[in-house]
C-alpha cells in the first residue's frame, strides 16, 4: 500500500519529535532548575509532608521540620545530658514538684514579637486545654499550674515529685512554642494555627502542599545563626524514588532512619562516589512477646527462642552491617540503661534443651514439637510495608523451625498488629523503644498503664507484672537519685531476665551526602537534624 | 424507534445518580471491613490508650457510632448540599483538598491518554499494514512488553534510563513539561500496548472484507480506503475503548503518583486508606465514579456518531 510509504516515517518523526521536543526544554529547564546546585540552598528528600507545623499536636505534623521552626526551654543532647534553651537556668525545689524556669531576654520571634512570660504561660495554656491527648507524655498527669512570677520567670507546679519533667519538656512537642501572632481564636490550637511563627533557627518561607516545603534562615534568631541560608524539603514518598532523585542529584542529602531502603543505603555507600556517616544509635528494634497466653507465657519457650536464632548473622545480612546487633532494649548511652546484663547468645542446642525440660517435646516423626497435643505454633505479626521487618520474619520463621518450633508470618498494617497484641490475638510483634529524650522514663511509663504501646498488656503473664509496675511507679514519683538508678537496673534486669523482649539490632540515623557537601555529624535524635551545621563546599 | 442523541444523552444522565448511589454505597460498606477503626486509629496514631471509653467518645464525635444506614443517609444528605464531610484526621473538608489535587490527577491522566492517541494509532495501523514484516515483529514485542511490566517497575525503569543514565528528565516532582513525561509515559504505556495490539487486529480484520476488494475493484486509491472506510470503522469500537480508559487512567494514577512523586489524589487515598479517613476515601470514590460514567457517556455519544446504525437501529428491526 502506498499509504504506508508515508506512515512510517510520519511515526517515527512523530515518536522522535516528542521525545527530542521534551529533552531539548528539559535539559534546559527541567533538570538543571532541580538539580542543586545552588550553593545557598540544601534541599533533602522527605516521604511525608511537613504538615501544618502546628507545635502542639501530633500527626500530620512531622517532628523533624517542628523541630526547625520551634524550640523548648531545655535541650537534650546526644549524651543524654539537659542543657539550657530558651530558659537559661532552673531551680527545683526541695520538695521537687516545683520547677522554676527562668526565660532568655534575647529572644524573638521570627516576626519580631517577643518571646517572654506571658507568652509561655499561653501556649502551656492552649496545650493543658487538651490534657487528654497528651497524657501519653507522665508530665502532663501531675502539672497543677503554670504561673507567671515577673516577665521573665513561669513556675511549673506539679502535683507529686516526677522526675522526668525535663526530658518530657525538651522533647519535640507539645511544649514548644508559639508566637503570640500564630494563635488562633480562643487559642485553640488543638484545631490549628493561624502561623506558623516561632523562635527557632528556620522560618517557612514557601509551601506547596505535598510538594515541598522551603525554609530560610530565620534573622532574628538569638543563637549562632545556620550557615547555610536555604533548606528545601523535597516531599518524595516513595524510598526508591529518593535514591534515584539523590543519585540525580536533585537532593544534597539523605537523613534519617529508614528514608531509603539498608538495601539502596548499602548500594549507594559501595558505590564509593558519596559520603556517608551512621549516627550513634537512637532506638532498638526488637520483639515484644505476649505472655498474656499460649506457649509464649513460659518463660522457658521465650528463652529458647532467643538462643536459636543466630541473631549476628541475620542482623549482619538483612541490615548490611548498618545496624549494631542488640542484647539488651537499651543503648549504654541511654540514661540509666548502662547496666551489666548477660547476653543470650545464639546456642541452638541449648534452645532445644530448655524447650524439652519445658515439656515441649518432639514425637517421632514430626517436625513440630507438641505439648500435650498441642503443637508448638507461634503468630508473628510484621508491618508488611517495612523492608526490613519481612526478611527477618523469613529468617526466624527458618532457624526456629529448626528446633520445632512452627512461626507463622501475617503480615499487617500497624494498626492491626497493635489491636491483635492488645486483644491477645497474637503471640509476637516487632517493636521498637521511643529514642532519646523520652527513654527510659517514657517506656517505663508504656510498660506500667494501658496505652497504645502493646507493652503493658504483653507483660501481664509475667509472675512479677505487679512488682514492676510498682517499681516503675516509685522511680517516677521517687526524688532519690541512687534510688532511681537502682530501680531502673531492677526493673530492666527483671525484664531481661524474663525475656518479655528480644531485642535484634540499634537503629541509626543513616547519612549519604554529596562530596560538594562540608563534612558534619549525624545526631542520634528522632528529628533534630543538625541544619545548622550544613554547609556546600565553595 | 428513532431516539436523538440529545435523548440518548439526557437518559443516560439521569440513570447517573442511580449509578453513583450504587458506588457510594458500596463503598460506604466496604471500607468498614477494613479492620481497625478510624476512632482506634486516631487514639494510637496520639499514642493514648484505645479504651473502651476513649474509643466511644472518639466514636460520638466522629458520628461513627451511629447505626450504619443513619451515617449513610447523614453523609448522603450532606452530599446533596455538597459537603462531603470534613477529614477524620486534618479536620478539613474533605472536597477543599480533594478538589484541590484533582487537577493534578487529571494533568496527569489527559496528558498519558493523549500519549495513548497520538503513539497507539500510528503504531497500530503500522503493524497491521506491515503485517509479519520486521516493523510488526518489533511494534508487537513491545506492545507485549509494556503490558506485561507492572507499572512501578516500569516507572523505576523509565526514571533509571531517562533520569539517571540520560539526565533528560527530573526525578520527581510537577511543574514543568519535563516533569510530566514519565509519570504519562508510565501511565499511558501499558494501554499504549493493549490499543496497537486492538488496532492491529481491528484493520486486519477490517482489510478482508468485501466492502475493501469493492472499493479496491471500483479504483478507489488505498490511502482513501483507509482513511475513508477501514478507519473510520475501526474507530468505531474504538472510541468505546477510549472512554472507558480515561477513568481507569485516573483511578490507576495511584502508584505513578507514588513512584514520581507527583501531588495528585492516589498519594491523598493512600495516606487515608492507611488512617481510615473515611469521608476521604467516599468522596474519592465518587469523584472517580462521576468521572468514569461521564466519560463513558462521551464515548457512548462518540460512538453513535460515527456509527449512525445505532440511532436507527429498533426503527430497521
Amino acid at each position: 500500500m502506498k499509504l504506508t510509504k508515508y506512515l512510517l516515517p510520519f511515526v517515527l518523526f512523530l515518536s522522535f519529535s516528542i521525545f527530542a521536543g521534551c529533552t531539548s526544554t528539559d535539559t534546559e529547564k527541567g533538570k538543571t532548575a532541580t538539580q542543586t546546585n545552588d550553593g545557598k540552598m540544601i534541599t533533602i528528600g522527605w516521604p511525608l509532608d511537613v504538615g501544618p507545623l502546628n507545635p502542639h499536636t501530633y500527626l500530620p505534623n512531622q517532628m523533624t521540620a517542628q523541630a526547625m521552626v520551634y524550640e523548648s526551654l531545655v535541650e537534650y543532647n546526644d549524651d543524654g545530658t539537659i542543657t539550657p534553651k530558651l530558659a537559661e537556668s532552673w531551680d527545683i525545689s526541695k520538695d521537687k514538684t516545683s520547677y522554676i524556669f527562668h526565660l532568655r531576654k534575647d529572644v524573638k520571634y521570627s516576626d519580631g514579637t517577643a518571646f517572654n512570660a506571658d507568652n509561655v504561660i499561653r501556649n502551656f495554656d492552649a496545650i493543658l486545654a487538651n490534657r487528654e491527648i497528651h497524657f501519653w507524655m507522665g508530665m502532663v498527669n501531675h502539672i497543677v499550674e503554670v504561673v507567671k512570677e515577673d516577665d521573665y520567670t513561669i513556675r511549673l507546679q506539679l502535683d507529686e515529685p516526677y522526675y522526668p519533667v525535663l526530658n518530657e519538656l525538651a522533647f519535640v512537642r507539645p511544649f514548644r512554642f508559639l508566637g503570640d501572632n500564630g494563635f488562633p481564636e480562643g487559642d485553640a490550637t488543638q484545631d490549628s494555627i493561624k502561623a506558623p511563627v516561632g523562635t527557632g533557627p528556620w522560618v517557612l518561607t514557601d509551601y506547596k502542599k505535598d510538594e515541598y516545603a522551603l525554609f530560610s534562615r530565620n534573622e532574628n534568631y538569638w543563637g549562632e545563626k545556620p550557615l547555610i541560608e536555604h533548606i528545601k524539603v523535597k516531599i518524595i514518598p516513595d524510598s526508591e524514588s529518593i535514591s534515584l532523585a539523590f543519585e540525580n542529584e536533585e537532593l544534597d542529602l539523605i537523613y534519617g532512619r529508614g528514608i531509603i531502603s539498608l538495601d539502596n543505603y548499602s548500594y549507594l555507600k559501595d558505590s564509593d562516589k558519596y559520603k556517608t556517616a551512621t549516627s550513634e544509635p537512637l532506638s532498638t528494634k526488637a520483639l515484644l512477646f505476649n505472655t498474656q497466653s499460649g506457649p509464649l507465657a513460659e518463660l522457658k519457650v521465650r528463652q529458647a527462642i532467643q538462643y536459636a536464632i543466630n541473631k549476628e548473622q541475620m542482623v549482619d545480612s538483612i541490615t548490611h552491617g548498618t545496624e549494631k546487633v542488640a542484647n539488651t532494649l537499651f543503648w549504654d548511652a541511654i540514661p540509666y540503661a548502662n547496666i551489666d546484663l548477660a547476653p543470650i547468645l545464639y546456642d541452638s542446642e541449648k534452645a532445644q534443651q530448655l524447650l524439652d525440660e519445658a515439656g515441649w517435646t518432639l514425637e517421632k516423626g514430626e517436625k513440630i514439637r507438641s505439648k500435650n497435643g498441642q503443637p508448638l505454633s507461634l503468630d508473628l505479626i510484621y508491618i508488611a510495608t517495612d523492608a526490613i521487618q519481612k526478611p527477618m520474619a523469613e529468617l526466624m520463621q527458618g532457624e526456629l523451625a529448626k528446633i520445632g518450633v512452627q512461626l507463622n508470618l501475617e503480615g499487617a498494617d500497624v494498626m492491626v498488629g497493635l489491636q491483635k497484641l492488645m486483644d491477645d490475638q497474637v503471640d509476637i510483634n516487632f517493636w521498637r523503644t521511643n529514642g532519646p529524650p523520652t527513654d527510659p522514663h517514657g517506656f517505663a511509663n508504656e510498660s506500667a498503664t494501658s496505652n497504645a504501646s502493646g507493652v503493658y498488656e504483653a507483660k501481664l503473664g509475667l509472675p512479677n507484672a505487679k512488682e514492676i509496675d510498682t517499681k516503675i511507679h516509685q522511680l517516677l514519683v521517687g526524688t532519690d537519685e541512687e534510688e532511681r538508678v537502682q530501680l531502673y537496673t531492677d526493673i530492666l534486669t527483671m525484664f531481661h531476665d524474663q525475656a518479655l523482649f528480644y531485642p535484634i539490632s540499634y537503629e541509626t540515623n543513616n547519612m549519604i551526602y554529596h562530596q560538594y557537601m562540608k563534612n558534619f555529624t549525624p545526631r542520634a535524635s528522632e528529628y533534630d537534624i543538625p541544619y545548622a551545621q550544613m554547609d556546600k563546599e565553595q | 424507534m428513532y431516539e436523538s442523541t440529545w435523548m440518548f444523552c439526557l437518559k443516560r444522565i439521569l440513570t447517573l445518580p442511580f449509578v453513583l448511589l450504587g458506588v457510594s454505597i458500596l463503598t460506604f460498606v466496604f471500607i468498614r471491613f477494613v479492620p481497625v477503626e478510624p476512632a482506634e486509629v486516631i487514639l494510637r496514631l496520639a499514642k493514648v490508650a484505645p479504651t473502651e471509653e476513649a474509643i466511644q467518645a472518639l466514636r460520638e464525635e466522629l458520628g461513627t457510632d451511629k447505626p450504619l444506614l443513619i451515617q449513610y443517609l447523614l453523609w448522603l444528605i450532606g452530599v446533596l448540599q455538597f459537603d462531603f464531610g470534613t477529614s477524620f484526621v486534618s479536620k478539613l473538608p474533605v472536597a477543599h483538598e480533594l478538589f484541590a489535587k484533582l487537577p493534578a490527577t487529571i494533568e496527569l491522566a489527559v496528558a498519558a491518554f493523549v500519549l495513548i492517541l497520538v503513539l497507539s494509532i500510528p503504531l497500530g495501523i503500522l503493524s497491521a499494514l506491515y503485517k509479519n514484516a520486521i516493523i510488526d515483529k518489533i511494534i508487537r514485542l513491545f506492545s507485549i512488553l509494556s503490558v506485561s511490566i507492572p507499572t512501578f517497575w516500569l516507572g523505576f525503569l523509565l526514571l533509571y534510563l531517562f533520569s539517571l543514565k540520560f539526565g533528560i528528565f527530573p526525578t520527581n516532582g510537577k511543574g514543568t513539561l519535563a516533569h510530566l513525561v514519565l509519570p504519562a509515559l508510565t501511565l499511558a504505556l501499558p494501554t499504549i500496548g493493549l490499543f496497537v495490539q486492538f488496532i492491529r487486529s481491528t484493520i486486519i480484520e477490517e482489510l478482508q472484507k468485501h466492502y475493501v476488494q469493492y472499493a479496491q475493484l471500483r479504483g478507489l486509491k488505498n490511502s482513501v480506503i483507509l482513511m475513508r472506510h477501514v478507519l473510520r470503522n475501526a474507530a468505531i469500537t474504538l472510541t468505546t475503548m477510549l472512554g472507558l480508559t480515561l477513568g481507569n487512567l485516573l483511578g490507576g494514577a495511584v502508584i505513578v503518583e507514588q513512584v514520581f512523586s507527583w501531588p495528585g489524589l492516589g498519594r491523598y487515598l493512600i495516606e487515608s486508606i492507611i488512617n481510615r479517613d473515611y469521608p476521604v476515601v467516599q468522596c474519592y470514590v465518587l469523584i472517580i465514579a462521576v468521572i468514569y460514567v461521564l466519560s463513558n457517556l462521551c464515548a457512548d455519544v462518540l460512538h453513535r456518531v460515527l456509527d449512525p446504525h445505532l440511532m436507527t437501529k429498533g426503527r430497521r428491526d
